[in-house]
């Protein structure tokens, strides 16, 4: 397989450890020194806003501590394309942009309903045979998120 | 034991005032009452100032009362109010959230209109109306406007209102020395949900839903002090609730905290209450501040804003935004919570679901868990309504509490 496929691989493994709830495998597909962050423009206050933002341990943190609190239970379902993968020249890197949808399935009745688009930028480490995602900024498009929601996208 | 149909609908065992007929909640009769004898009457806050630095600027703002309004400030700095339609055909004039227009131009046949509201360009005028309509006669409705409170933008529709002053009071003498400082907009989002409004202001009004937040219980719920915080009630229906020292650390993932607010203790929490939707809620490094606007019985546009100083380095900006975004923003722990539970209440309280009785007859000394503020916000509500929150189908002269 070579790097581009490994990368795409890696991407959508993320996204389908999340739909999974496999907190503990979506961790394992990133580097130490890992961050995440969501953000996005308000053109109401013409501002950047980061609406989450955690090192990997910070997120190690917000996985263990999801039971604890009350959550909307509706399952997420993440439609993640990568549109680009533009590997550095010394090949230890690659800068990714992939699109993302995401799709809320209502518990009762199973009704399906679009929930947030946006895009995904992540820095992927390559190391030999093995590549895991260093940096994750999802850029929101939707801003109304209705009353939100406490796993990551 | 269960309640049969005759049990279920009887009016609770308490005083009339610690119980409301949940219909206030779900009839579309009522809602377009309170538009009329509550938000078409009283202040209400469109925007910050910051939102709004330069000449020009503007914002829209969709008011609970049903009007859109454009909220500018001038060349001579005066932010004022306006109804964005145009006095021609009834247009929307302003069509972003925000920007900045020396002249707002509708977009429909190019009417014109300056930042004071005076009418400064009909296009072919003379043509079409000859000497029968002219530039004065078709100037922009202005609305009410002041400026104040941490310097919010506050708006009134009504003409005849008292001043802002005078609405406000006392109520926000909690805070009087933390908005002192000039403030920032650093957070800003709306969220729709099928609830009535009062449910949210509800929320804000009691904190005996401090179960709900696990959050709240490990940091604040069973630390030293919690219980002997107090609500005040004041005029016209405000409330506030005093602070205590809360024990962030106490969450796994907090990090110490440096920044603060000024004067706020550390680790302090104040939040007040103003009738009839809005909530300043400042705790750890931020202040967060609610707009509830109502879109029908079952549905409000809540806004929330996040407010830092606006002399804040990069680097305390950023540790009031992880303050701000680990409980509150669309993915903190305790907005999701609050808004999942009156999401909830919409669906258990809407129409035709036999909802009957809301109770807020908790009494303790008006402490944390007394539900004093609720009873508070409804004998304003009662007042201007002229009806009983617990038996609203009766109409008549009700007295202030």
């Amino acid at each position: 397989m070579n790097s581009h496929e490994a990368v795409e691989r890696l991407i959508y493994k993320s996204a389908l450890a999340l739909d999974e709830k496999n907190f503990d495998g979506y961790l394992e597909l990133c580097d130490g020194a890992f961050t995440y962050t969501i953000c996005t423009y308000s053109p109401e206050i013409r501002k950047d806003m980061i609406w989450l933002q955690h090192d990997k341990e910070g997120m190690k943190t917000l996985f263990k501590n999801l039971p604890r609190h009350n959550s909307d239970h509706s399952p997420l379902t993440r439609h993640v394309t990568v549109y680009t993968v533009d590997q550095k020249d010394d090949g230890t890197e690659a800068e990714v942009v992939s699109g993302l949808q995401v799709y809320k399935t209502a518990l009762d009745g199973g009704a399906t309903s679009l929930y947030a688009v946006g895009k995904i930028y992540d820095t992927v480490k390559l190391s030999g045979d093995s590549v895991s995602l260093v940096k994750r900024n999802i850029r929101l498009d939707t801003r109304e998120l209705g009353i939100g929601h406490h796993v990551p996208f | 034991m269960s309640r049969n149909s005759a049990q279920w609908h009887a009016k609770p065992n308490l005083p009339e005032t610690h119980y409301v007929d949940s219909s206030i909640y779900t009839s579309e009769e009522f809602f377009r009452e309170e538009q009329e004898k509550i938000f078409n009457k009283v202040w209400i806050i469109a925007c910050h100032e910051s939102e709004v630095p330069n000449a020009y600027d503007y914002r829209t703002f969709q008011h609970p009362g049903g009007e859109n309004l454009i909220i500018v400030r001038g060349d001579d700095q005066k932010v004022r109010a306006f109804y964005n339609i145009c006095p021609h055909r009834g247009n929307t004039i302003l069509y972003d959230p925000s920007g900045n227009a020396k002249n707002m131009t509708c977009i429909f046949h190019s009417w014109s209109f300056d930042t004071k509201g005076n009418c400064v360009d009909i296009t072919r005028g003379t043509e079409g109306y000859q000497n029968r309509i002219d530039k004065q006669d078709v100037c922009l409705r202005e609305v009410k406007c002041d400026t104040g409170y941490g310097g919010f933008i506050w708006v009134n529709v009504d003409d005849e209102s008292m001043s802002l002053k005078e609405y406000i009071g006392d109520a926000l003498g909690l805070l009087d020395e933390c908005i002192q400082p000039e403030m920032e907009v650093f957070h800003y989002h709306k969220a729709i949900v099928n609830t009535n409004y009062k449910l949210w202001h509800d929320t804000n009004s009691e904190f005996y839903h401090d179960f709900l937040h696990y959050f709240n219980r490990i940091t604040g719920m069973i630390q030293p002090g919690y219980y002997d915080r107090k609500y005040e009630g004041y005029k016209y229906g405000h409330a506030s609730v005093g602070s205590m020292e809360v024990q962030y650390d106490k969450y796994a993932g907090s990090q110490k905290r440096g920044v603060g607010w000024p004067g706020l203790g550390p680790g302090g929490w104040i939040l007040i209450d103003l009738f009839p939707g809005m909530t300043y809620n400042l705790r750890t490094s931020v202040l967060r501040l609610d707009t509830a606007i109502p879109l029908g019985a079952n549905k409000v546009a809540i806004e929330f804003r996040g407010l830092g100083l606006k002399s804040d380095t990069p680097e305390q900006r950023a540790e009031r935004i992880r303050d701000h975004n680990t409980i509150w923003g669309p993915f903190g722990r305790n907005l999701h919570e609050d808004l999942l539970a009156v999401h909830g209440q919409g669906i258990a309280m809407r129409e035709g679901t036999d909802s009957k009785w809301v109770i807020q007859g908790r009494e303790e000394s008006s402490t944390i868990h007394d539900e004093v503020g609720m009873r508070h916000f409804y004998a304003e509500w009662s007042r201007r309504m002229g009806r009983k929150a617990s038996a609203p189908q009766e109409q008549g002269k009700i007295e202030a509490a």
